[in-house]
């Protein structure tokens, strides 16, 4: 009985002992990376397709210039641009320079928004540029960007 | 699907005409976990759960859709802008990584 009783101690320790090893393992692969890693040229690249976006002063970018709370962002984009059937803004896409995942939303706008316009709120990690990506119909890329400093990181 | 959430639309300013154009807001109450996060009580990481796609659409025609990731702030805000057709019903469709589907509806009553 002493042997059974002390081989199942033994098992049982080792059990115990294993386990929290696994679980750091896991934790820090996950650490490293999310669910949707990718870092901002590959972001901006896949968007444009290799095509050259233009800085312009035709969009309004607005971004508070210090975040007290990085998890809460308010990020506004007016795009000066007419909305008519064949002439319009395509679609607003808000980028981070260096969250894990450089990306935030794509909005697909169509002519019956009859403004460019949209506004949400994003989490950013650290300081860093917010970049606001915009593609017209006739297949052209303008981009303006501002840079956010942020005191407290909201990626946690 | 399992979940009731709370959304909310709103529609800027209040009273409006045919033809104007006005500001659809839409809130959710939702987590919004990036995956990277640790559960304060049990300090077990949580998984990933977000937002991905939302459609703004108006008697069923969709106007806008959105394709968002986690890096979007929890209880998500979308803001649009729309040109009132008419009279009719603003819907909004969302789905979260998991599979939930849920949509909030809201009647354009437009005065004049």
């Amino acid at each position: 009985m002493k042997r059974r009783s002390f081989v199942q101690g033994m098992l049982l320790t080792s059990a115990v002992v294993a386990t929290p090893v696994l679980l750091n393992a896991e934790e820090k692969k996950a650490k490293k990376k999310g669910p949707n890693d990718m870092d901002f040229a590959t972001a901006l690249s896949t968007i444009t397709g290799g095509k050259e976006a233009k800085d312009s002063d035709k969009i309004k970018l607005t971004v508070p210039e210090i975040a007290e709370n990085g998890a809460v962002v308010p990020v506004k984009v007016e795009v000066d641009h007419p909305m008519e059937e064949g002439n319009f803004v395509k679609a607003i896409h808000i980028l981070n320079t260096k969250n894990g995942n450089a990306r935030c939303v794509d909005v697909m706008l169509t002519p019956l928004n009859a403004k460019g316009y949209f506004a949400t709120r994003v989490k950013l990690g650290g300081t860093q540029e917010v970049v606001s990506l915009v593609e017209l119909s006739d297949g052209s890329f303008l981009k303006a960007a501002k840079s956010v400093k942020v005191t407290i990181g909201g990626c946690g | 699907m399992a979940e009731e959430r709370k959304s909310m639309i709103k529609i800027k300013p209040k009273k409006f005409k045919v033809g104007d154009i006005v500001k659809v807001d839409f809130i959710v109450i939702h987590p919004m976990d990036t995956g990277l996060s640790k559960d304060k009580k049990t300090g077990k990481i949580k998984p990933a759960h977000y937002i991905d796609n939302v459609t703004f659409s108006f008697d069923g025609k969709p106007f806008t859709t959105l394709k968002t990731w986690e890096t979007v702030s929890t209880n998500p805000y979308f803001s649009v802008n729309f040109k009132v057709p008419g009279k009719g019903k603003i819907t909004v469709d969302y789905t979260d990584n998991t599979g939930e589907k849920n949509s909030k509806s809201k009647k354009v009553k437009p005065k004049g």
